[in-house]
Formats: C-alpha cells, sequence, structure tokens
C-alpha cells in the first residue's frame, strides 16, 4: 500500500497500468476513500490509461490533516501529488465533494486537465446539500455497509462502527472542514464556473436529489453532455461498471 | 515492506497461513486475536473488513504474487451476493489455481 510523501504529509495512492501514454486520476467524495474507484471504475479504465487514486487529506489511510478542505486548498493538494508523480496533465474525474474539487482544478489549472468528469456534484448552495457535513455522515456509514455488503444482508459490526465513529469525531470536532466547506457555498453561483473550457461529462443519478446541481452545471458550462444512470447519489456503488464504460468511452473518445 | 515476489509453489495450508499474516498486517493484532479465522471466515461478516481494508489486503497479494494472481481483476468480476459471501477458503483455492 503505498504511502508517498507529498509537501512532508503521507498520501496513499493507487496506480493501474503505469505505462499507458494518458493518465486518469480519480478524487473520491467526502467521508470515502479510494476503494469506491479501485474494485471496478479503475480496472475498466486501466484497460486503455495509467490510473491514479489517492486518498484526501484524513480520508482512507491518507494522513490526518487539521486544515486546508477549500476548494483552492484540495487543489493544491492535488496539484503537489500531480507534480510528485511526474505528471503534468491528466483525464479528472471526481465524485461528489471529488466532482468540486474536479470543478475546481479545471478552472484554477486548466492547462492540467485534459477532459473532465463530473460525478454527482452537489451544489453547495442547494437546500438539500447545504447541511452537506450532515446529509454525507448518514450516506458515509450507508456507503461502508453498501459497499462489498448489502444493507439488508450485512450488519456493520462493532469494530467498523468504532472505526467510522473515530474518522467522524475528527473530521468534524479537530478540522476545519465544516467552515471551509460553508465558505464553497457560492461555488455554482460564480461566474468563473462559466469560463471550464474542457470537454466535460456530467454523470448524475436519475434518482439522486443532486441530479438538479447537474442540469444546473449544464446550464452553466459550455458544451457539457449530461448523462444519468439508474440509481440515486451512489451510483458508483450501484452501478461501477455503468460509471467506468461511460467515462472510459468519453474519455477515449476524441 | 512485503513487495517481494515469491515464486515457490505454496499448497493450501501455506497460503492460508498467508492470509492470515495479511489480515493480521491489515486490521491489527489485537482485533485478529479475538477472532477464530477459519477457511469459513467470511471477510466482510466474519472478519468486518471494510472496503479500504480489502484494497490493502488485496495490494499485499498482489506484492506478494506479482503479475501470476490478478485478484483485483477476479474480485471485480464478482457480484454483490458473491462478494458478502467471499470466505477465506474461495480465495486459498483461487491463489492455489493460479500459481
Amino acid at each position: 500500500m503505498p504511502v508517498i510523501e507529498v509537501n512532508n504529509r503521507g498520501v496513499h495512492i493507487q496506480e493501474l497500468n503505469k505505462g499507458a501514454a494518458e493518465t486518469v486520476l480519480l478524487v473520491h467524495g467526502m467521508f470515502s476513500n479510494l476503494s469506491i474507484y479501485y474494485f471496478n471504475i479503475a480496472p475498466i479504465l486501466a484497460k486503455h490509461f495509467h490510473v491514479v487514486m489517492y486518498d484526501l487529506k484524513s480520508h482512507g489511510l491518507s494522513e490526518r490533516i487539521a486544515k486546508g478542505y477549500d476548494l483552492n486548498s484540495m487543489t493544491d493538494d492535488l496539484v503537489s501529488l500531480m507534480d510528485s508523480l511526474r505528471i503534468n496533465k491528466v483525464h479528472l474525474a471526481g465524485y461528489s465533494f471529488g466532482g468540486l474539487i474536479a470543478l475546481k482544478m479545471a478552472l484554477r489549472f486548466p492547462e492540467k486537465v485534459k477532459k473532465l468528469a463530473v460525478i454527482e456534484a452537489p451544489d453547495p448552495n442547494d437546500d438539500k446539500t447545504r447541511d452537506i457535513i450532515d446529509d454525507y455522515s448518514r450516506e458515509f456509514l450507508e456507503h461502508y455497509v453498501t459497499n462489498f455488503t448489502d444493507t439488508t444482508k450485512v450488519k456493520m459490526g462493532k469494530r467498523q462502527m468504532e472505526r467510522n465513529h473515530r474518522m467522524y469525531e475528527y473530521l468534524f470536532h479537530e478540522t476545519s472542514i465544516k467552515s471551509d466547506m460553508i465558505l464553497e457555498k457560492e461555488f455554482f453561483s460564480a461566474a468563473e464556473i462559466s469560463d471550464i473550457e474542457q470537454d466535460t461529462l456530467l454523470l448524475y443519478g436519475s434518482q439522486s436529489n443532486c441530479l438538479g446541481a447537474g442540469k444546473k452545471l449544464k446550464t452553466k458550462i459550455r458544451g457539457a453532455a449530461l448523462l444519468e444512470v439508474n440509481g440515486d447519489h451512489n451510483i458508483p456503488i450501484q452501478e461501477p461498471v455503468s460509471v467506468g464504460n461511460i467515462m472510459e468511452t468519453f474519455f477515449n473518445n476524441g | 515492506m512485503d513487495a517481494v515476489v515469491s515464486t515457490a509453489k505454496l499448497n493450501s495450508n501455506e497460503i492460508f497461513d498467508l492470509m492470515k499474516q495479511f489480515i493480521t498486517e491489515v486490521i491489527g493484532e489485537e482485533f485478529v486475536e479475538e477472532m477464530d479465522i477459519t477457511m469459513e471466515s467470511s471477510f466482510t461478516k466474519d472478519l468486518e473488513m471494510d472496503s479500504i481494508e480489502i484494497v490493502s489486503f488485496s495490494e499485499k497479494i498482489k506484492a506478494h504474487f506479482g503479475e501470476q494472481i490478478d485478484f483485483t481483476g477476479w474480485l471485480s468480476n464478482m457480484d454483490l451476493d458473491q462478494l458478502i459471501n467471499l470466505n477465506l477458503g474461495t480465495i486459498v483455492n483461487y491463489i492455489e489455481e493460479c500459481q
């Protein structure tokens, strides 16, 4: 399990098909980790691309960091990671909060992003997602049960509950994640979002309460394509093969 | 680091012991001591491993066996029910066949 040093901090990364000419970089969501891509989506993309996955700070197996969860800091982290891996330009995909990071990356560092895939990025100012941390808390617990298990068949055991609880306690009470996210609430309303020039794919669940955010982004990003996959906000878990195949086609064409 | 590719063919008991060692490294000795790990132990129900722990476990298999075993590829072909019921014996058999 490679944990590499980036700016003197431990970052857990996984790479597939290192020899490929082009790289796809995958950013996971809040309270999740790179495993959301590792088992299905990344292997599909690795048929053609070098695939890089990483755990965001304080997530998965990456080092805990108390500050810097705003989108500028998160994209600074991503640039540092690319620099340390000596990668200049990538196809970039992000899920949920990772989708916001991907959008910000395309705006701040357009020269580093070839194509952009945004999966289920929520509008930080939407009524349903404004209380983003609480929403994600419930989802996160479900994520651990549904990813590789089935809510109806397996109950989360004591050890996992404790692990998850410790992570929540840390992120909610010892980091700036809440206040940093509140600062981002105007992100979709900012004029700059229309400056995105990359080919952009917006991938949303047809029953997701974030679908409205996808429709909003489609009106703001010139030429963006919005595709709906059967499912809700958890489409990478519910339909990993469809999500992987759609991304493979998108990054491969042109 | 365990990035040493083994070339010696292991029997099922040896593979079982190796898997047990990997599980211990991933979830920690204090938890393993409380468990009775057998060939029938399932990853999710009995060992309570979550997805990032299964990533670490998969990486240990990759590092040890190298190209001869596509463990992640094998997992990715399973449906949800198969994954829920995946036990150590099934993994030991798979590795034994791949060697």
